[in-house]
């Protein structure tokens, strides 16, 4: 059944390419070939994560001239905000995959470079 | 032995075996090296830790190297040092130097423990192990400046690191401070021996190049705003 539909395609593509009367309707530049990969999509820019508490120890140190020890508790809540927005990234990154309804560019082009369109016979 | 998507891994031994040094299957599982791990009974183990031993019953697990033992000596942060000071594949030498410089701060210590008196000999800390790992979380960055282009300019953005990140810049810095600003006749496990003492007390070349890093973040707080992750 493909293959018929395959030579009934065939024949309208070089009707096409040699055009009515002469002139052809379609002057490709390139091969009329399917590529094995997907085209990647852009991925979304987010926001910068815990730049409050950044900014906390950050004012911290001014105040008391860069010493460590007096700022350790602004330090610590700032390693826990980093922590979190970590574990939140990775979380967003297993989730996304998953939901969306299509495949991922990055596995549609594995699973087409698997089963490669097939131009020649040998 | 071609790496596939884990999807494609099927149970499969090779028939020549692998050392170490050449790329792994992914199929293979790490070595767990500590005695702790093996001692605890079947009761205190969680369901997902009971699966992870099971686990590791059935599949193939890569060669241990050679720079981590079982013995209670081994220590992680130590033998990551020693292999960022090795040069040209020089371990014995790496770890000459490490020993050296352990032994060296042990003997200052214990000389100045001697040479104080009944009331100060409590605050001196003798152990070159505590003093190294103090020494080490005394120089690591809290937080690192990443170069980001906006509108065709590059600012020095502060950002959060991670703790692998913040651990090598520490020793990186440890390491090239005390093979640049030395005596060409001082030894090196001499000045990292000064070094590590310096930074065990919060002075020094290291902790200035620390505490520089903090200030340059500060000044570029405006720009924080820059990163997208």
């Amino acid at each position: 059944m493909a293959t018929q539909g395959g030579i009934v395609f065939q024949e309208k593509v070089s009707r096409l390419l040699r055009g009515q009367n002469g002139k052809p309707v379609l002057k490709p530049n390139r091969a009329l070939v399917l590529k094995d990969a997907v085209a990647n999509r852009k991925p979304k820019k987010g926001e910068a994560s815990c730049i409050t508490e950044m900014s906390v120890l950050m004012a911290c140190w001014k105040q008391n001239n860069f010493v460590d020890s007096l700022c350790s508790n602004e330090i610590n809540s700032f390693y826990m905000c980093v922590e979190k927005a970590q574990a939140d990234a990775k979380n967003k990154a297993g989730q996304s995959n998953i939901q969306g309804g299509r495949l991922p560019p990055k596995e549609a082009t594995g699973l087409l470079k698997r089963y490669p369109n097939l131009c020649k016979e040998i | 032995m071609a790496a596939s998507i884990s999807g494609l891994l099927k149970p499969w031994t090779p028939r020549v075996f692998l050392v170490r040094w050449s790329r792994y299957n992914p199929y293979y599982l790490e070595p767990e090296v500590s005695k702790e791990a093996y001692s605890q009974p079947e009761t205190e183990l969680s369901a997902e830790e009971k699966e992870q031993r099971e686990l590791k019953a059935l599949r193939p697990i890569k060669a241990a190297t050679s720079g981590v033992t079982s013995s209670v000596f081994d220590d992680p942060v130590i033998s990551k040092f020693i292999n960022m000071m090795m040069k040209h594949g020089n371990k014995v030498l790496a770890r000459e130097i490490m020993t050296q410089t352990l032994e060296n701060i042990k003997k200052k210590q214990v000389e100045k423990y001697h040479k104080a008196s009944e009331g100060e000999r409590e605050a001196i800390e003798c152990n070159p192990y505590t003093i190294f790992h103090q020494a080490l979380e005394n120089c690591k960055p809290v937080v690192g400046l990443a170069s980001i282009q906006k509108g065709g300019k590059y600012y020095q953005v502060p950002i959060p690191l991670t703790d692998n990140r913040r651990r090598f810049l520490a020793m990186k810095w440890m390491i090239t401070e005390c093979q640049d600003n030395k005596h060409r006749r001082t030894h090196m496990y001499e000045k990292l021996s000064q070094e590590l003492l310096a930074a065990f007390g919060k002075e020094g070349n290291v902790i200035k190049k620390k505490y520089e890093l903090h200030k340059m973040a500060e000044a570029n707080r405006a720009y924080a705003h820059y990163r997208w992750w």
